[in-house]
């Protein structure tokens, strides 16, 4: 009897932990995040050429060290960050750590902002996966004269000193709808899949096109809430078969997060309906180029993510310097303009990418 | 025998009813679900956990656990990825060097907890933090793109093909044939060979098993090993199907490859597990997730739904069994 118990308690437990596991990209199974964070401090030390070891002595020497900590690393957008990175180290002549948790958990993050608090930085540019784990680690930063700066997502009220926004959220969200409504012909029905239910940039995208949409475009008609595809490019795959499956009069897919629309993209070019369904969504262009160029994706959107982060790194520097950041400043190298709004500063308009000037990018 | 043979057919006809009747009821929801088009979706959708599930279901049996396998298929995926782009090679070579790389990682297991007897879960555990760590470090978290197309080209490949008048097609992909030889093998193995009944004797009791003649140090490492190979055929499918080498593809895989098995009316603790529950149970998890769509429910809904669902099938059977056993009971005491 109680090898039964114990049988049905193993089956419950399994069972939750498909639930947890198969949920929201934050939530994983502890070990496993335990495991990955020796990894990705060391895959960061080999891509940031700059080896962190010296960082605190960097300090000491007057070197300007900047710790860049996205979400997570790993999935191609962040990639094209870390590039950012690594030139405006170059550009600058600083020393840029660029580190982050392989998967998109908060208190991976905070472990690592906290490790290299002690080794000694000048400035943390940090993307927080959740806004308030992070307050008190940020609040014991600023405590010891280090600069904060936030970017991608916002850190609680009044901790950062900077905020960089790669883009304007709500013209973000406009621009891929206004492709959606391109493509589509400004009327049918249409579904969007999102790389998590929970992440508060791609909610606030969803959020500012669909409001958009409903007085733009009447006739676009939203078929079901978005559907989460865990940041995975099979599961997007999947979900948009089932959706194509689902509503016989789909004619449009958006795809928020860089996996979902090239999942899309790829079922639809499976089933032969590029004529049929359009597919648009924030897509690296190197992912998008095959599914642009054979028309299953028919539009592609982002911010420039290597300029964006040079930006920020610059700007972070001159913040800890005490410069001020001025309205229409240039940054240096790039030649773009920055757009400030008290301690906002928003970078260049979004890229839109077709199947014409797909070639003229390479992230 | 013949009343054994009955109870085993019973066991699995909790699921099947199960599954019929959430089948009855998304049809009705959405008569699309039984499209050949939606058909071949979840069929093909869920080859990898199928195919996954089988090498699971071989260690469950024998009453271990391998929590390793979502691991092993990516640092498969990993070496298969970096072998097509950098050395060439073609399909067969391919599929024996997943296969072969597979079962490295299986052996070690296979060792870990039949020579070092440590208990699976631990000793998994152990690999899938080795084989985590090791993953990062090669491809440093990056997609490996632009694979060669006999491996991308894998899932678009179909030994006939019907084009629908409405736009798209239904046919028969050839990845099916790796699912279904994988079945008739696993079947094979732990229907017709020494070392596959050695598994559930094992899997039973130990002892009794080393008494009639079993050698259980060579029959656990031998579950570990043939996972291992199973998780190397899933991971080639798996690159077929999505084109691209996502290091981070299979996280929380392990989990939902259990539940399958389970489902499916193995036995955690061992002894008791078949190939057709097994197939019936990935087969069924993935017709949930389809007909939660199908049938227009919220997003936020599905994921109850699906784990009462789970919780209602899995019940059914331990139920089934608890009333077997008091009744086996009762028959001790009259005797």
């Amino acid at each position: 009897m109680k090898k039964r118990l114990l049988a049905v308690l193993m089956v419950v437990l399994a069972v939750a932990l498909v639930f947890t596991g198969c949920g929201t990209p934050a939530a994983n199974s502890s070990e496993s995040a335990e495991a990955s964070a020796p990894a990705a401090e060391e895959s960061s030390e080999a891509s940031t050429a700059d080896s962190p070891e010296p960082a605190g002595d960097a300090a000491e020497d007057g070197e300007f060290t900047a710790l860049v900590l996205p979400k997570m690393i790993g999935i191609p957008i962040f990639d094209a960050f870390e590039a950012g990175a690594v030139k405006a180290m170059e550009d600058y002549g600083i020393n840029v750590i660029y580190t982050g948790p392989t998967t998109a958990d908060a208190v991976e993050q905070v472990k690592i902002l906290e490790d290299y608090l002690n080794k000694g930085i000048d400035c943390v540019v940090v993307a927080p996966n959740d806004p308030a784990a992070f307050t008190p680690v940020l609040k014991k930063a600023k405590e010891q004269g280090v600069t904060v700066v936030d970017w991608d997502s916002y850190a609680e009220e009044g901790i950062a000193d900077l905020s960089c926004r790669q883009l304007n959220d709500e013209e973000f969200g406009k621009a891929i709808w206004d492709g959606l409504a391109e493509a589509m012909g400004e009327e049918g029905e249409y579904a969007i899949i999102t790389g998590g239910l929970s992440a508060e940039n791609l909610n606030t995208w969803i959020a500012a096109g669909t409001t958009y949409a409903e007085e733009k475009y009447p006739n676009l008609k939203l078929v079901t809430d978005p559907v989460p595809c865990d940041e995975k490019q099979q599961q997007a795959y999947t979900k948009a078969q089932e959706l194509i499956q689902a509503y016989p009069d789909l004619k449009g897919i958006v795809g928020i997060s860089t996996p979902a629309p090239i999942g899309a993209a790829q079922a639809v070019q499976e089933k032969g309906l590029q004529d049929k369904i359009a597919v648009v969504g924030t897509v690296c262009p190197n992912d998008a180029k095959p599914f642009l160029e054979d028309g299953s994706l028919d539009s592609g959107y982002l911010y420039d993510p290597t300029g964006f982060m040079n930006a920020t790194v610059y700007l972070a520097w001159q913040k800890a310097l005490g410069k001020e950041i001025t309205d229409q400043m240039e940054i240096p190298n790039t030649g773009e303009k920055v757009t400030v709004e008290g301690s906002d500063v928003t970078y260049a308009p979004p890229l839109k990418f077709t199947k014409d000037n797909v070639n003229d990018y390479n992230f | 025998m013949e009343r054994v043979r009955n109870l085993f057919k019973k066991k699995e006809a909790g699921i099947i009813t199960i599954f019929i009747i959430v089948m009855i009821i998304i049809t009705i929801g959405n008569n699309a679900f039984l499209s050949p088009a939606n058909i071949m979706n979840i069929l093909t959708t869920n080859i990898v956990m199928g195919i996954a599930a089988l090498g699971m279901l071989l260690v469950i049996i024998t009453g271990g656990i391998d929590v390793s396998i979502g691991w092993v298929i990516t640092i498969v995926t990993v070496v298969i990825g970096e072998f097509s782009t950098k050395v060439g090679g073609n399909l067969f070579i391919l599929i024996l060097v997943a296969c072969a790389t597979g079962a490295a990682f299986g052996l070690a297991n296979g060792i870990l907890v039949a020579h070092l007897k440590l208990p699976a879960i631990v000793a998994t555990l152990g690999t899938m933090s080795i084989i985590n760590g090791l993953v990062l470090l090669v491809t440093n978290g990056k997609y490996i793109r632009e694979l060669p197309d006999y491996i991308s080209g894998l899932g678009q490949q179909y030994l006939f093909k019907v084009e629908m008048a409405e736009g798209g097609f239904y046919g028969f992909p050839v990845i099916w044939l790796f699912w279904i030889g994988a079945i008739v093998l696993t079947w094979f193995v732990l229907r017709h060979t020494l070392v596959g009944r050695g598994i559930y004797a094992v899997g039973g009791n130990v002892e009794s098993a080393e008494r009639v003649g079993y050698r259980p140090k060579r029959v656990l490492t031998f579950a570990y090993v043939y996972t291992g190979i199973m998780a190397g055929l899933a991971a080639v499918v798996h690159t077929g199907i999505v084109r691209i080498v996502d290091p981070l593809a299979f996280k929380g895989f392990e989990m939902q490859v259990i539940a399958a098995v389970v489902v499916g009316g193995a036995n955690v603790l061992g002894g008791y597990g078949t190939v057709l529950g097994t197939t019936i149970g990935v087969i069924f998890m993935g017709v949930i997730n389809n007909g939660m769509v199908l049938m227009h429910i919220p997003t936020f809904y599905q994921k109850i739904a699906v784990g009462l669902i789970i919780l209602i099938a899995v019940s059914i059977d331990v139920v089934q069994q608890t009333m077997k056993e008091r009744r086996m009971v009762k028959v001790d005491i009259k005797d």
